[in-house]
């Protein structure tokens, strides 16, 4: 069933009643997965599943199920063979033979394709059919137990090998696997319903080599020696009912950690690395005591795992019970700057246990609830742990994040509702993907996402006070945990889910405040609130007019209407002010409380209840205003440009107390460079109770000041002496002390004021040769030896400020770039930068940080022109095998050195290295990075910008990525940035005059045949993709690279393909496209047996025939019956009468129809292919009779 | 016997042979007394009745006699120190003739023989001096509860402590300078040798040695480098305690360090690279690149086990000479060690 069908009726539902219907027609209440197989040399996997389900309705005769890249060799109900169709469409989203090459008809085409699978809409990859034996059994809505047979042959996805290829065991070589994925993508490793919403409990079980450990969700029953001694089975239990999309699994030779303070956590870490893993853990167990204490709830789970790995797929992944983290969040207790980035992870990982992982979503439109108070929760664990500034700061660093993206992007929506499924009410139409469904979101909307979210609780919090809204999660927790311990009825599960309208009815019963208002404003609509501001002191009447202007129409803007607060710090103290917003109402009076005339030797009130002293000499003889801030508790979504004099810039930087207070007028004062404002920013980097996030911005803000005064600066130059002051020796100003980082606050200031004084500039605009001196000076003297912390981060720092310093070369008749003609100062700069990196080789830094920043300023100084543009120094840093951070400050170089230089060899190089390099997260990283730094860009002439790229590319998010999610919207947005929306401008016109118009995504389909798909199926208005296939023969890469990378032969849906049929029957087409389109549309209906009998390695997908359009709904299609019965030995040829039903007649019918209109083309194309036909000879007869055709497992070659 | 035939072959000085002139006065020495032996051997040949005798017969037996003198003392020497005692008595000699199967009884007759040729006693030549070592100082006496016939004590520079180190630098500038060029100029000598001997990477195409870049080389395992600590980090972890460190101690530790660094470069070459080391660079530096040889880090907790075992300090020991023999000893182990 359609989507389109679909979606109408949720929405009703949801706006109707709270509770939760199951989009599937049965409810699934456990199921087995057992992995009795792993091996890691060929990185290949056997197991089963056992699903347990009840039938809803009467008539169950198919069950849906997601499963991809498994190859399922048998499936069982009730221990009766079934029948099976396997099925994928977002394998290929656009048929390769297709010439379009427009990225509207691909996301539309995309967006089908994936909902053609989703879960949560009733549907899935896997079709599987109730053996007419049992359709009685059905009608009582008895139990029905499905066991599947799978294989998973070198996963490119779901399950990542790591296998170092060293001597030894494999578990010597540390070599382990785990699961992996964004969002649902448990149907990767194992077949089930891979949907947040469809909870069962779970028996999980392993065999692994005796050496190797596994870890998975729930609690381990047991675990098992097999006979021989060699391999044991680890045996899980989960009964607190999941989502398949919770379950995860590593195996590896883990070292094991009981964590000292709560013995029902364990660490997992690869070997060597346990000293590391109780640094490292140690402190998770306040995390936990923080999270019960504030949810007045226990973790809901008896135990709690954490996994460390290498190659992992994002730093922190939440599953049930259990979270896996990249190993390199390890860190010993030396080291300053990782230590809270990591605790901030297992602080979020740990938030997402409560929700994300016990509580799960009713749909995707709910997911910014359970992000959102998971990112919330975490929050109040930041406040706690790193205080109300950091706090602050945080915020403000999430709320401009927002802000910049969707002012550049275009609106962020938490809870998109698509209704009608018309082009005209898609809520982001201004976006190049959909937003219908998580698989098809850019990775970047998704981490804004995420961050707007929390930001909203907290706008939900201000609202109704956090002792409410602490309530709220209470509550959805203690109905979740009521829920979970019915084990016997499974009806109460969805309790355990979460929705919009659930959560928001718990908000009004607990504070019984309307909150409708924000939830419409933030959740229901996209877009952020851009403020100017500026004002006039009327003297006369003591009052302050401030005029507050909105920009509410560029792109990913709101209009904002409600009260907005300002605080006014007068001479007589701050005052609160609430404004309301209206539509039409610019001009806010407010009175001002303190007569201008100065009160002497009086001290200022602040808000804080502080009173200070302050030098009034700078401020304007006829104002009391100090300073005004808009919207200081950050209660808008907004972005403020406010104007104030520099005076009162400084004011605030100087005696305001909050920090977002002062990192505003920081960035303000930039445009103020006056002594005044340097004195005002030097103060502040003197203070030590300031906090040091803002004295670092503070450096920079100087520097950039000093750069603007440059030819009225006195004195040595900005930051010089204060550096000396605070971190060098008394008696000999110029040698830095030796190392001491026990006062973190000055150890960061230490660090940044280098990298920031590099920046200065003289009059030439070189950086000051005193500067630099100093900068070497300071890298000469590091001394760490005494110190009780690793300066890896310092030293790193110190070259990046080399790097600052570097300013273009002066370049004589663009000579070619020699040693004798380097620069003295770059020689010097050269010397360290060697002498640190090769120092590196034989001492490493934590996590290579000084190889990073070395590799950093190496390109800096290539870019300058001071070293010879060249990548092949970071090209050998970028290979597999490198730390992944080194790789990644590598690969950023190359992708620069190809923007810079227009390298076509070296893109070429970057996208080979998409389509192979074994780790996803690099895969992800370089497509995320030619997306922020493109070569070229879609206005763009570039050398670079040809055919065989668009097509590469294209063939990249068709089909090459169709294993990785989120691989596969990163090539998207890669597509986006390069070429725009509608077809690249440097493809040749399209002969064929099919695909002209391609402004109006629905104009894709021929207009002819528009009215009869709607007619003959719902479904084709709704998805573009079921335009024609263009036999794609001649392209390049159809052949080679696909055929690899998918090693399982793929059973069309026929239902859908027929349909297709019938439109293009009714088409006029081209005669040379004709010759080609029945034999390869024949050639998809021959039934397939999907997977593992794939004997002969000749028989390879057929790649260039996939569908684009698998709009497979509920509703029965007669067509359904190509579905054939698959043997227990999947090469015997098997014959069920009973699975042609009283529908086969009709089915048959179809195909004879439009059989016979097709013979002639069919002919000419045998002639032409002469090397095809003896494959072809047998289509005709398999397309005429499918129950008779099962034996013959269509090798049809890909044209 | 053997007393007398030395005093029996001490006379017939300047016979046949004596017309070489040696310089030698050693030599002569020993000439004087050979030339008395042979006139021994002559005169017992002419007792037993030879008229004449080949000069070859006479030498051989002259050797015979000799060495059997000198068996005779060799052994008479051993008796006597075995007995604890430094000079032979008659007693000894007794023995030594019993143990050679020699009738001791039939001597005193053998002595008062009637055809008994009387040879005059050699001539009295100097005893060849031997020449005096260079002393350094008085040889100590013994101390009264030696018994003097102990050997003497050797001289005294062999084994009293020389004070050779200077008066320490206490400028703290003087020291941090040197400090920072010391290591640097090692860590430049170890990278720029690491990158003549193994593969480099250049930044400049036309010039590959002003800034060799050791080559990338990726690990099979790249996260264990990249997240353990380096040896020399854990030995700071261990050593460096929490106490604020003010500028002071700093100079004071500094200039120790120093010091120990210079009063050793004389003569520890081997020496002055540890030193130098402790300053940043470790010796478990060469680990790296011996792999084949040595563990790599790897096996990471084994170092870890013998850094325990053996303190490698380095700053936080104030005795200067122990400390710099301590970290010899230590430091060697390191090397050899796993």
């Amino acid at each position: 069933m359609p989507p389109s069908g679909l979606e109408p009726t949720r929405m009703n539902r949801k706006k109707g009643d709270k509770g939760f219907e199951s989009p599937r027609p049965y409810k699934l209440t456990h199921q087995v997965v057992c992995i009795n197989n792993i091996n890691f040399q060929r990185k290949s996997v056997v197991g089963f599943v056992e699903l347990t389900i009840f039938p809803t309705v009467a008539n169950l005769n198919r069950i849906k199920l997601n499963s991809k890249q498994c190859r399922i060799y048998r499936v069982r109900i009730n221990d009766l063979e079934a029948a099976f169709i396997y099925n994928d469409p977002t394998l290929e989203v656009c048929h390769s033979e297709s010439k379009q090459r427009n990225l509207n008809y691909f996301s539309n085409a995309y967006a089908a394709a994936v909902s053609a699978v989703d879960p949560d809409a009733g549907n899935g990859e896997l079709c599987i059919k109730v053996p007419s034996e049992l359709w009685k059994h059905v009608d009582e809505l008895k139990v029905l137990k499905i066991h599947i047979n799978f294989s998973l042959d070198q996963p490119k996805g779901g399950l990542h090998f790591v296998v170092p290829s060293v001597e030894g065991s494999m578990a010597e070589r540390g070599a382990h696997v785990f699961s992996c994925g964004y969002q649902n993508s448990t149907r990767f490793w194992f077949p089930c319903v891979d949907s947040y919403s469809e909870l069962c409990t779970w028996k999980l079980e392993f065999t692994v080599d005796a050496a190797m450990v596994a870890v998975s969700n729930g609690d381990l029953v047991e675990t098992v020696y097999t006979h021989d001694m060699r391999k044991k089975t680890f045996h899980y239990m989960l009964t607190i009912p999941t989502a398949a999309s919770n379950i995860s699994l590593a195996i590896g030779p883990f070292e094991i950690l009981v964590d000292p303070y709560m013995h029902e956590v364990t660490h997992f870490c690869l070997p060597q690395l346990l000293p590391l893993l109780k640094h490292t853990t140690s402190y998770l167990h306040e995390v936990f005591e923080f999270y019960e204490e504030i949810l007045t709830c226990r973790y809901p789970y008896s135990c709690f795992k954490t996994v460390f790995i290498d190659e992992a797929y994002v730093e922190v992944a939440a599953y049930a019970s259990m979270s896996i983290f990249s190993t390199n969040l390890l860190h010993s207790a030396m080291i300053i700057d990782e230590t809270p980035l990591t605790r901030r992870c297992l602080a979020q990982s740990l938030a997402q246990q409560f929700f994300g992982c016990f509580i799960s979503r009713m749909s995707w439109s709910d997911e910014w609830v359970l992000k959102g108070i998971s990112g919330y929760i975490y929050g109040l664990w930041m406040k706690k742990t790193f205080g109300v500034n950091e706090y602050r700061h945080w915020i403000k660093e999430e709320l401009d994040k927002i802000v910049t993206y969707e002012l550049k992007t275009g609106g962020v929506l938490l809870h998109p509702i698509f209704g009608g499924g018309k082009e005209k009410d898609n809520p982001a139409s201004h976006l190049h993907f959909s937003i219908k469904h998580p698989h098809t979101l850019s990775w970047e909307y998704y981490t804004m996402f995420q961050c707007k979210a929390h930001l909203v609780m907290r706008l939900i919090e201000n609202r109704i006070s956090m002792e409410f809204m602490l309530q709220v999660f209470n509550k959805l927790l203690s109905l979740a945990s009521t829920a979970s311990s019915q084990k016997f009825q499974s009806h109460m599960w969805s309790q355990m889910l979460v929705s919009t309208s659930g959560f928001l009815k718990s908000i009004s019963n607990v504070s019984g405040k309307d909150i409708q208002p924000l939830i419409k404003q933030w959740v229901d609509q996209s877009g952020v609130v851009k403020f100017y501001g500026s004002f006039a002191f009327n003297r006369k009447r003591n009052v302050l007019e401030l005029e507050i202007k909105q920009d509410y129409t560029s792109p990913g803007t709101q209009k904002y209407v409600g009260p907005l607060k300002v605080t006014v710090q007068e001479l007589d103290g701050s005052f609160n002010h609430t404004l309301q917003i209206e539509e039409n109402s610019l001009k806010h009076d407010i009175p001002c409380h303190s007569k201008s005339r100065r009160n002497k030797k009086k001290k200022i009130p602040l808000m804080n209840g502080e009173e200070v002293d302050m030098d009034l000499s700078a401020m304007d003889a006829d104002s009391p205003l100090l300073w005004i801030r808009i919207d200081p508790d950050m209660s808008v979504l907004r972005k403020v440009e406010f104007e104030q004099a520099d005076f009162m810039w400084q004011y605030q930087l100087r005696y305001e107390r909050d920090v977002v207070a002062q990192q505003e007028s920081i960035l303000a004062l930039e445009k103020f460079p006056t002594p005044a404002s340097r004195l005002a920013l030097t103060d502040i980097l003197e203070q030590e109770q300031c906090f040091y996030r803002v004295r670092m911005s503070a450096c920079f803000c100087l520097a950039k000041i000093a750069n603007s005064m440059v030819s009225t600066w006195t004195g040595p130059p900005a930051m010089k002496s204060l550096f000396t002051r605070m971190f060098c020796c008394k008696s000999c100003p110029n040698i830095v002390k030796t190392n001491n980082f026990m006062s973190f606050q000055s150890y960061f200031l230490q660090k940044t004021m280098p990298v920031a004084m590099a920046l200065l500039r003289d009059v030439h605009n070189l950086c000051p040769k005193e500067v630099l001196t100093f900068i070497l000076d300071l890298i000469k003297y590091n001394d760490n030896r005494k110190n009780k912390f690793s300066d890896n981060y310092y030293r790193a720092e110190m070259i990046d400020a080399l790097a600052n310093s570097v300013t273009p070369a002066v370049s004589v008749n663009n000579e070619v770039r020699t040693l004798d003609n380097l620069n003295p100062d770059v020689r010097l700069i050269l010397e360290e930068i060697t002498r640190f990196l090769n120092m590196e080789k034989l001492l490493p830094s934590y996590r290579h940080t000084i190889t990073v920043s070395c590799l950093r300023a190496i390109r800096v100084l290539q870019k300058n022109g001071h070293v010879p543009s060249d990548p092949a120094l970071f090209k050998s840093y970028a290979e597999y095998g490198h730390f992944v951070d080194i790789r990644i400050a590598a690969l950023e170089a190359v992708v620069d050195y190809t923007k810079v230089d227009r390298s076509y060899e070296e893109l070429q190089w970057l996208l080979n290295m998409i389509q192979n390099d074994p780790v996803p997260y690099v895969r992800h990283k370089i497509l995320n990075m030619l997306t922020k730094n493109p070569p070229f860009t879609k206005n763009m002439e570039s050398p670079l910008c040809n055919e065989a790229l668009v097509d590469q590319l294209w063939k990249l998010m068709n089909s090459g990525t169709s294993h990785d999610w989120r691989l596969r919207c990163g090539a998207v947005d890669l597509y986006f940035t390069l070429f725009g929306l509608s077809r690249p401008s440097c493809l040749p016109l399209p002969e064929l005059g099919l695909v002209l118009n391609l402004k109006e995504k629905k104009a894709v389909l021929n207009p002819t045949i528009i009215p009869e798909a709607v007619a003959g199926n719902q479904e084709a208005a709704n998805n573009p993709s079921s335009h024609p296939q263009l036999v794609g023969f001649q392209n390049p890469f159809s052949n080679s690279q696909d055929e690899e990378e998918i090693d399982m032969d793929t059973v069309h849906d026929s239902q859908a393909f027929i349909s297709h049929h019938l439109n293009m029957l009714e088409r006029p087409s081209t005669p040379g496209l004709s010759k080609y389109r029945p034999a390869s549309s024949r050639s998809a209906l021959i039934p397939q047996h999907s997977a593992g009998c794939d004997s002969t390695p000749t028989t390879k997908p057929q790649w260039s025939l996939e569908l684009a359009r698998k709009g497979t709904g509920k509703e029965q299609s007669p067509l359904e019956m190509s579905m054939h019965p698959v043997a227990s030995t999947p090469l015997s040829v098997f014959t069920k009468e009973s699975t042609s039903s009283k529908h086969s007649d009709h089915h048959h019918h179809h195909h004879h129809e439009h059989k016979k209109k097709k013979k002639k083309h069919k002919h000419k194309h045998k002639h032409k292919h002469k090397h095809d036909s003896k494959e072809k000879d047998k289509e005709p007869f398999t397309f005429s009779s499918p129950a008779s055709g099962r034996s013959i497992r269509s090798p049809s070659p890909s044209d | 016997m053997a007393d007398a035939a030395a005093t029996a072959g001490a006379g017939g000085s300047g016979t046949r042979s004596g017309s070489k002139q040696s310089t030698n006065p050693a030599d002569n020495y020993h000439l004087a007394r050979r030339r008395t032996l042979q006139v021994v051997v002559s005169s017992l040949l002419t007792e037993a009745g030879f008229e004449s005798a080949e000069k070859a017969s006479v030498e051989t037996l002259t050797e015979m006699l000799q060495s059997y003198i000198s068996e005779i003392g060799r052994s008479a020497k051993s008796y006597c120190e075995h007995t604890a005692r430094t000079q032979p008595t008659l007693s000894d000699i007794v023995v030594t003739l019993v143990e050679m199967g020699f009738n001791v009884d039939t001597l005193p007759a053998y002595a008062k023989r009637s055809q008994r040729m009387v040879i005059t006693a050699p001539p009295v030549t100097n005893q060849p001096v031997t020449p005096k070592a260079l002393t350094a100082g008085q040889n100590r006496p013994h101390p009264p509860h030696i018994p003097s016939h102990f050997p003497e004590f050797p001289d005294p520079h062999t084994y009293i402590k020389t004070p050779t180190y200077r008066e320490p630098v206490s400028d703290y500038q003087v020291l941090r300078e040197k400090a920072a060029s010391q290591r640097r100029d090692v860590e430049r000598a170890l990278t720029r040798f690491m990158a003549k001997t193994g593969e480099t990477q250049s930044l400049f195409k036309d010039d590959v040695s002003t800034f060799p870049l050791i080559a990338a080389r990726p690990f099979t395992i790249p996260y264990l480098t990249a997240l353990l600590p380096s040896e020399l980090e854990m030995q700071q972890m261990e050593e460096t305690d929490s106490s604020e460190q003010d500028e002071q101690t700093d100079t004071e530790n500094l200039a120790l360090h120093i010091s120990m660094i210079e009063s050793h470069s004389v003569t520890q070459a081997g020496e002055q690279q540890h030193n130098l080391g402790s300053l940043q660079l470790p010796t478990p530096g060469f680990k790296q690149f011996s792999a084949s040889v040595l563990p790599t880090r790897w096996d990471y907790r084994r170092i870890l086990e013998l850094r325990r075992r053996t303190p490698l300090s380095c700053s936080r020991t104030p005795p200067c000479q122990e400390a710099g023999m301590g970290r010899k000893t230590s430091s060697i182990t390191l090397i050899c060690g796993p």
